[in-house]
């Protein structure tokens, strides 16, 4: 053999794909060659099941802001979508050609020379009188058109993403494009007024002044609307159709099978170029795409989509003059979770937390839910003033502590199930034994403090007819636990 | 039709029978928010898990896996169909990676020790605890193989990667890569060996200064 091995060559021979004779020959040769020894087990390293490629082929996806990436996605690929009439073609833009350029560059000599000489040949005439250079006007402030109420998520401003602090910050302008990722963001644009940006959705305040406030969605949107001022129309553009508003709250989803217009109170009337349908008080109407308005009738709501639109209500605060004024006069709280939870502030829902909610100053309870669904109290909030300058009071509150079996729970359990009044539980239960029903039970969450008071005891699951639930919870509630361990725990007791 | 050239790594997530993502597609064709979605989700690890490994670090992923989707949904119109979903997605990773790989300016460390965190390894790795000088030697090997891939030009890196490291044959890296077999073979004769001799070319530097260092 002539030479060293190249190292491909030692992949090959790994792979396989070198003939017997020559494999022995590149092995004898790297028994004397220690270069050729190396390259060989560096190479070698590589392949095979437990080989340095294999280690490679075998990583995942390191995790990442998925819903931060989804937000981005979703609003590159919406704006798009909106920029482009319907049924027009991209057009790319033509490109310049060399002799283009050349007849652009004699155009613009010969205007250059033109210019020179009236220059020149100006001073054998009469003056001309020349206006002073007008300063150039500042631009105008954009309009403002409301104050960021309810952030859960991420959220999207004009195609950047913001963080809760500058968004409660400042007022957003008119033309402000919100994007939302799988949070959701409440804007409030008049005394009363707001909407609801629900996740995966695109709003734009495109106009908000005294005749008209007109909002462009793609996505879902919930609107609460008080009454406007004189000759002031309320729009919403979803896509061909447009909604009017007559005082009201109501939700718009507009997506690619269609619009969705549900009303819980007021009325609005959906309209698109051919022909417009009232929506009255719990009725709603759905377009399906490429149909015209006219064909679609309005239909009773349920129960259940009357209490879903109640949920998604937006938040409003009740002091406002302008956005400028109502920052000012309001502050943001912040309610921090460590996973997702619903909360409560001043006993109405606000939805999941982590979230910043606009309260007015003062003493706030913030309640969250456990695991169950239940709401717990948090804590009092003393959030202050507001702020003249762009900081906003932010006041922090922990999470409601879940109740997690603890390892003084053994104990604890231990005194509960010698303290049961059986006899009692017996009695809550001897009208179903009467009849035949035995095997019944009851599973409690219970939480007991060192003094042996207890927390709280919630029953979460029993095939018992609430009455008979509620006996044997007060029988429960009756045991003694003596000073010792604070504990919490669930238990389900067979009566 | 190419199937399924990549499998998720992560779980079969983005594994779909052909009727489930004709309709996936049909329905993000319709621009039916619910099925962008759900396309997102199925794909979102598989496609940030082939970019990471194709490049080797993680610096600005997110951005690259932004741009693969916004790729994707505006191509969907134009998906023939002729290879499987996940594939297709495979092909704008990889046109993702080259574009990055063209433009970055100064090299970020190649698959740097810190990166590569127990959570992102294999699951049969981490249930089988690793000695940390044999983690941290793997590491460095991992980081070699980088920095050989990272001497080639752009295309013989990504023709060598494919087939080197996840093991295709020459027609799905002529699909992935838009060309033909025959002009893969001819970059992948070439970039085998300039990366093997980078590869061992490198060995010996480190040897080479550990001895002086010595």
């Amino acid at each position: 053999m002539r030479g060293h091995v190249a190292p491909h060559r030692w992949a090959d021979a790994a792979a396989g794909r070198v003939g017997e004779g020559e494999r022995q020959t590149m092995a004898r040769h790297a028994e004397a060659c220690p270069a050729c020894a190396a390259a060989r087990m560096r190479v070698e390293r590589l392949a095979g099941g437990t080989g340095t490629f294999a280690a490679i082929r075998a990583q995942s996806a390191p995790e990442l802001p998925w819903d931060s990436i989804r937000a981005r996605v979703h609003w590159d690929v919406s704006s798009e979508r909106r920029s482009r009439p319907t049924g027009m073609v991209a057009i790319r833009p033509r490109r310049v050609r060399p002799w283009m350029w050349a007849v652009l560059a004699t155009t613009a000599a010969a205007a250059a020379g033109g210019a020179l000489y009236l220059q020149h040949s100006g001073s054998a005439r009469a003056p001309i009188a020349v206006a002073e250079p007008v300063p150039a006007a500042a631009p105008a402030a954009p309009a403002l058109a409301g104050v960021v109420s309810r952030l859960t998520g991420d959220v999207l401003v004009d195609g950047i993403r913001r963080d809760g602090d500058r968004l409660f910050a400042a007022p957003l302008p008119v033309g402000t494009r919100l994007a939302t990722g799988d949070g959701r963001i409440d804007v409030q644009l008049g005394a009363g007024t707001a909407a609801s940006l629900g996740p995966r959705s695109t709003l734009e305040l495109r106009r908000v002044d005294a005749t008209a406030i007109e909002l462009v969605v793609e996505g879902t949107v919930d609107l609460e609307v008080a009454p406007r001022l004189p000759g002031q129309r309320f729009l919403v553009l979803a896509g061909d159709e447009t909604v009017e508003v007559h005082g009201t709250q109501f939700r718009v989803r507009h997506d690619g099978q269609g619009t969705a217009v549900a009303c819980r109170h007021g009325r609005v009337a959906v309209r698109d170029g051919h022909g417009e349908v009232e929506v009255g008080s719990a009725r709603r109407v759905e377009v399906a795409a490429g149909h015209a308005v006219a064909e679609s009738a309005s239909l009773p709501m349920t129960t259940d989509e009357l209490a879903l639109l109640a949920q998604a209500t937006p938040v409003t605060t009740p002091s406002w003059g302008d956005p400028d004024a109502a920052l000012r006069a309001t502050s943001t709280l912040e309610v921090i979770t460590p996973g997702k939870r619903a909360v409560r502030v001043d006993g109405v829902e606000r939805g999941e937390a982590p979230m910043r909610v606009r309260v007015m100053p003062g003493r706030h309870l913030v309640e969250a839910a456990d695991s169950a669904g239940r709401f717990k109290r948090v804590e009092w909030v003393e959030v202050g003033a507001g702020a003249e300058t762009s900081s906003v009071p932010v006041a922090k509150v922990a999470a409601a502590v879940e109740a997690i079996p603890t390892a003084s729970a053994a104990a604890r359990r231990r005194e509960l199930l010698a303290g049961l009044d059986r006899v009692r539980l017996a009695h809550c239960v001897r009208a179903m034994t009467k009849a035949g029903l035995g095997e019944t039970y009851v599973q409690i969450e219970i939480a007991v403090d060192p003094a042996g008071a207890v927390g709280f005891l919630n029953v979460i699951d029993s095939d018992l007819p609430s009455a008979t639930a509620t006996c044997v919870r007060d029988a429960l509630a009756d045991v003694h636990f003596a000073a010792g361990d604070a504990a919490s725990w669930r238990e389900r007791i067979d009566l | 039709m190419i199937h399924g050239v990549k499998r998720d790594s992560t779980g079969s997530l983005a594994a779909l029978d052909p009727a489930d993502e004709a309709d996936l597609i049909a329905r993000c064709r319709d621009h039916q928010r619910a099925a962008h979605d759900e396309l997102y989700h199925r794909f979102r690890r598989q496609v940030a898990g082939n970019l990471y490994r194709v490049l080797g670090d993680r610096s600005d992923l997110d951005d690259l896996v932004q741009e693969v989707f916004v790729i994707a949904f505006r191509g969907l119109e134009r998906f023939r169909g002729d290879a499987r979903l996940s594939t297709w997605l495979y092909r704008i990773c990889v046109n993702v990676a080259l574009g990055r790989i063209r433009t970055r300016k100064r090299r970020p460390p190649p698959i740097g020790v810190d990166d590569l965190d127990a959570a992102n390894a294999d699951p049969s790795l981490v249930e089988r605890p690793e000695m940390p000088d044999r983690a941290l030697e793997r590491r460095e090997e991992q980081a070699r193989v980088y920095r050989a891939l990272d001497t080639l030009p752009p295309k013989k890196r990504m023709v060598l990667y494919l087939h080197e490291i996840e093991g295709l044959d020459l027609k799905e890296i002529a699909y992935l890569v838009d060309s033909n077999p025959v002009t893969v073979r001819t970059r992948l004769f070439y970039a085998r060996r300039e990366f093997y001799a980078a590869l061992v070319a490198d060995a010996a530097a480190i040897a080479a200064a550990t001895e002086a260092a010595r």
